[in-house]
């Protein structure tokens, strides 16, 4: 017998397009607030003081020494409940994402803004500017540009970690994916299919920063 | 009195790097600072405005001290233009916005007048052409040129320069030291930090050798050049003249 895999795809594909969705969501939300906490997280841990540093120290140490996996899993079952007093895949997926995302992009950021030269800061400084006028204008605008890309493979990275979610029954891609295997007992079909999805995905992704950089690079 | 050093001192770690510094420069006045390198002469400079922390004695600015922590240096560093050896332009920034940058940030100076005044001072440098150019395209000299005009936009009434020919191509010194003489000869107040004797001996009003984190001797340019008082002036001299 068999079933034709392109009718099984057909069966799925709203299933298929609202997991599609849902990744994007996932990668879309981590990418954002992880930003932007990242960002915060990265001015932390470049604060002199050790003792106001070391909250942040601990915090990068955590999200990037263990797995995502478990972060995820202790989200889930531990932290989301202690909070919302029910769990929930979504709100734990874009919450473990995010916060993962933070840590890794506290460090490219740290990163791009100590490759800034100190001459740059003190010429700032010496034109009146303070501490945070130096960074907004002459600092950050520098240290932008020369984190681009890799923050770029982090925003990638994001799209393929977020198929951990599937743990946590968040319907994005792979959750369907493993429930359309599930379903007939087939492999090649599904994994394949989604597969094919998250390149496109990735690929658009690389394919937008290559095309930020190259803007930014020409002005 | 536009600064005046007093009992300076300045440690790094372990190492002493000012060890005594004296010393007062008058309105207009155009001291320039020689010596060996390490002797302390960029050290002094960034400590007059407060680039490096001072670690005992006291820097006033027009009688304000400095080193008082509740001295707003923010505010006194705009009277207090520096030029450095690197030049430190904002190479994300073209010539025109690096130096309108400071007057339209910190004294809210309006777009259109600080453009203006970007303008004319590209011009006093000779360098209106490059109004748009990115600080990469430019040569070292010019580099140095717009770093002036960005440090003198914002109107400050003294200007420290950190050896500000000392990264250049010996063919593009004259065209900064060029600019520096007329600085000087409009009343800028200046320190300069250098190895250009013969600007030290043309444009000075009184030359500082420093020599192991002390002043050792200070005097006109003539009288210093020509008669040295101190042993370490004159085995100085000897190697450089």
């Amino acid at each position: 017998m068999g079933v034709n895999p392109l009718d099984i795809i057909r069966e799925y594909l709203p299933f298929l397009a609202s997991g599609t969705l849902f990744t994007i969501g996932f990668s879309l939300g981590g990418i954002i607030f992880g930003t932007i906490l990242g960002l915060f997280i990265c001015f932390g841990k470049m604060i002199r003081n050790k003792l106001l540093r070391a909250p942040f120290v601990c915090y990068i140490t955590f999200f990037r020494g263990t797995p995502l996996y478990v972060q995820i899993l202790i989200i889930h079952f531990g932290l989301v409940p202690l909070i919302f007093h029910q769990s929930n895949g979504i709100v734990a997926g874009v919450i473990a994402l995010s916060l993962n995302e933070a840590a890794y992009i506290a460090e490219v950021f740290r990163a791009g803004i100590q490759s800034i030269d100190e001459g740059q800061t003190e010429a700032a400084r010496s034109l009146g500017m303070d501490r945070l006028q130096a960074m907004r204008y002459v600092i950050l605008p520098q240290a932008v540009r020369r984190v681009l890309p890799p923050m770029g493979n982090e925003f990638i990275s994001l799209i393929k970690d977020s198929s951990l979610i599937a743990a946590i029954a968040a319907p994005e891609l792979t959750y369907w994916a493993q429930a359309m295997g599930a379903q007939y007992a087939i492999v090649w079909t599904p994994y394949l299919t989604i597969s094919f999805i998250y390149l496109i995905l990735t690929l658009t992704m690389s394919f937008l920063v290559n095309r930020l950089e190259r803007r930014m690079a020409t002005k | 009195m536009m600064i005046k050093v007093e009992k300076l001192k300045k440690t790094f770690g372990e190492n002493e790097v000012l060890k005594d510094i004296n010393l007062d420069v008058e309105k207009q006045e155009v001291v320039v600072v020689i010596g060996p390198s390490g002797s302390g002469k960029s050290t002094l400079l960034r400590c007059i405005n407060q680039l490096e922390t001072i670690t005992s004695g006291h820097v006033f600015i027009e009688g304000t001290d400095i080193s008082d922590k509740n001295a707003n240096i923010n505010k006194i560093r705009e009277d207090v233009g520096m030029v450095f050896q690197q030049f430190n332009l904002f190479p994300h920034m073209t010539v025109r916005d690096n130096i309108m940058l400071a007057p339209t940030k910190v004294k809210k100076v309006s777009k259109d007048k600080a453009k203006a005044k970007a303008m004319d001072l590209l011009g006093k440098v000779g360098l209106a052409e490059k109004a748009d150019a990115y600080p990469d395209s430019l040569s070292g000299g010019q580099k140095q040129r717009i770093a002036i005009a960005r440090a003198l936009a914002m109107e400050p009434k003294m200007m420290l320069f950190d050896e500000p020919t000392s990264a250049l191509d010996p063919e593009m010194v004259g065209e900064v030291l060029d600019v520096m003489k007329q600085l000087a000869e409009d009343g800028m107040t200046m320190v300069v930090v250098t190895h250009e004797m013969g600007f030290a001996r043309e444009v000075g009003d009184r030359v500082v050798f420093m020599d192991g984190g002390y002043i050792v001797e200070e005097n006109e340019p003539k009288q210093l050049f020509e008669h040295p008082q101190e042993e370490r002036t004159k085995a100085f001299l000897s190697k450089v003249l």
